[in-house]
């Protein structure tokens, strides 16, 4: 996802005059010659998430459409009053692109693991969030995104889907499965553990690349069980509002999969964390299967 | 203290009085500095609010807008009427701070609130209008107890890295970093970080004046920051000896009082 990233933003220097490309230290490897060739749009900025939010809101304002490019929770939670105040408040079209995911770095420790990050932009209104699940997907996503004037945060993450990989749009989930027991509501990188928890069940499954804004209508038409189970690779709860929002007419079971509300204090691997966390296909059927039965 | 910035400030204590809140000394201290700015320096009027090549004056010390106000109103950007009326109404777009989103047609050129994002914004501004070989100045107005935020050192790091000589730095000195930590010598730390530096009476408007078009005509690919040493509520002798005036509005009385001080000055 990031290489891929990475060599369009390559293009997109070369091509679009009115783009920029800031990046924090990270990345460098692969558009050193745009590096070189457009400094003046494409530059190393410096280790200063913080400030370059705003300084990417100053360019924004001069007609300018700055992509940023660094490490999820340095991007987020060292900068939140600057996506609040400067991007947000002033209605500025500034994209974000973290990796690390939620817990990419799996060897760095907390300071590197940003589960929290969807539920955090999407307190702030007026912004976008996006996870996409594989790299066609962040490139579709990007493209249909980038130049529409609000503040939008990507999270592109190491682990993609390697087998479920098929086009998506903006704000528009994608019906995966259809059945009448219950919906699976997966986010993102998680779709092909959910997929193999749900061979052979009579369940529908609804995928999310869009978090905010969330698509409520496909949940709305989607759901004739009134059970759901969300499944999403950050913190509980992050889709809870929306799901509850998209069904209010109803009583309704919900139940999840997800990074706990806890910090990490953990290393290893990142399938050490999925497993340890749950978020695994043998996890997902025995909780879909749990609902069922409610 | 000449009429026209006694006028100034007495519209400011109005304004104060009329939504009943402000910064009064922070205020008073930066005034003269805003209106030398737009009567004498920057290649702006209200006709021109919009053009790609207007100087641009960011006020990163939000709590200083009440200063901008009467400016704009004295320049014929906004009328004083609709402000009077209007400020720190429910609906109104007028203000303590600013809402960039409510001034379509020009004359605020940034959201003022949070203390540390003016100067950052203000550099992403010179950055793009230098890579667009505009040629116009950006001047950023920032109080020296701002300079705690670590987002004001960050900026002078790349304005200095970009040879930004279209960013004007404008430190309204009023002393207030001195009740929180030492930061030594101003000068000598933008000096070390790659700027030219004048230092001014921020109260004496001839200097002001001649000390920014000297800081304009220097187009030497280095940032420049005029250090205007100012006093807190200067123009009323109540508000430069009581600190309750640094965040408190006038009452009825008061605004007499003050605006009387002010004549007399």
């Amino acid at each position: 996802m990031r290489k891929n990233f990475l060599n369009f933003v390559s293009e997109m220097i070369c091509k679009e005059a009115d783009t920029v490309f800031l990046t924090v230290d990270i990345g460098m490897w692969a558009i050193k010659d745009t590096l070189s060739n457009h400094s003046d749009r494409c530059m190393n900025i410096g280790i200063f998430e913080d400030g370059m939010m705003s300084f990417a809101a100053g360019m924004s304002r001069r007609g300018f459409i700055p992509t940023i490019f660094g490490i999820q929770p340095y991007l987020i939670e060292r900068a939140l009053e600057q996506i609040k105040m400067d991007l947000a408040y002033q209605k500025l079209g500034i994209n974000v692109v973290g990796t690390g995911a939620s817990c990419d770095y799996s060897k760095y420790g907390y300071s590197h693991y940003c589960p929290e990050d969807a539920m955090i932009i999407k307190s702030i209104p007026g912004c976008e969030f996006i996870a996409p699940g594989t790299a066609r997907q962040f490139l579709q996503l990007y493209h249909s995104t980038y130049r529409n004037g609000n503040p939008t945060f990507f999270r592109i993450s190491d682990h993609p889907n390697k087998i479920f990989d098929f086009d998506v749009s903006f704000g528009k989930a994608n019906i995966i499965k259809n059945g009448s027991k219950a919906t699976v509501v997966v986010v993102s990188v998680l779709l092909d553990e959910v997929m193999e928890a749900c061979a052979n069940l009579d369940v529908t499954v609804l995928y999310y690349t869009t978090l905010q804004p969330f698509d409520y209508v496909t949940l709305k038409n989607n759901c004739s069980s009134k059970k759901v189970l969300i499944v999403e690779p950050e913190f509980d709860g992050t889709l809870y509002y929306d799901v509850c929002s998209a069904l209010k007419d109803n009583a309704i079971y919900i139940d999840s999969v997800a990074f706990p509300r806890e910090i990490f204090r953990n290393y290893g691997t990142y399938d050490e964390k999925i497993s340890y966390y749950g978020l695994n296909a043998e996890n997902v059927r025995k909780k879909i299967i749990n609902l069922i039965k409610e | 203290m000449n009429n026209i910035t006694k006028k100034l400030r007495k519209m400011a204590l109005e304004l104060s009085y009329k939504c009943n809140d402000g910064n009064l000394q922070s205020v008073f201290s930066c005034i003269d500095i805003i209106w030398v700015l737009y009567d004498k320096v920057m290649n702006w009027s209200p006709q021109m609010a919009l053009d790609n090549d207007r100087d641009f004056f960011i006020i990163s010390k939000g709590q200083a807008t009440l200063g901008l106000y009467p400016v704009l109103i004295e320049k014929g950007m906004f009328s004083y009427d609709m402000i009077i009326n209007e400020i720190g109404k429910f609906e109104s777009r007028y203000c303590i701070q600013t809402d960039i989103t409510k001034f379509a047609e020009g004359g605020i050129e940034n959201n003022a609130g949070s203390l540390g994002h003016g100067l950052p914004f203000a550099t992403g501004i010179a950055y793009a209008n230098k890579i667009k070989n505009i040629d116009s100045m950006v001047y950023v107005l920032c109080g020296d107890g701002e300079f705690c935020e670590g987002t004001m050192w960050e900026s002078l790091i790349f304005a200095q890295s970009k040879n930004l000589d279209n960013l004007c730095i404008i430190v309204d000195d009023n002393d207030s970093v001195s009740d929180m930590v030492n930061l030594d010598s101003l000068n000598e730390k933008f000096i070390s970080f790659g700027f030219d530096v004048l230092e001014v009476d921020g109260h004496d408007v001839n200097t002001i004046e001649t000390s920014l078009l000297s800081l304009k005509t220097l187009k030497n690919r280095k940032p420049k920051v005029l250090i205007a040493h100012t006093i807190r509520g200067f123009g009323s002798k109540t508000m430069m000896e009581d600190n309750i005036w640094f965040h408190k509005s006038p009452n009825a009385d008061e605004l007499k009082k003050l605006t009387k001080e002010v004549d007399l000055f």
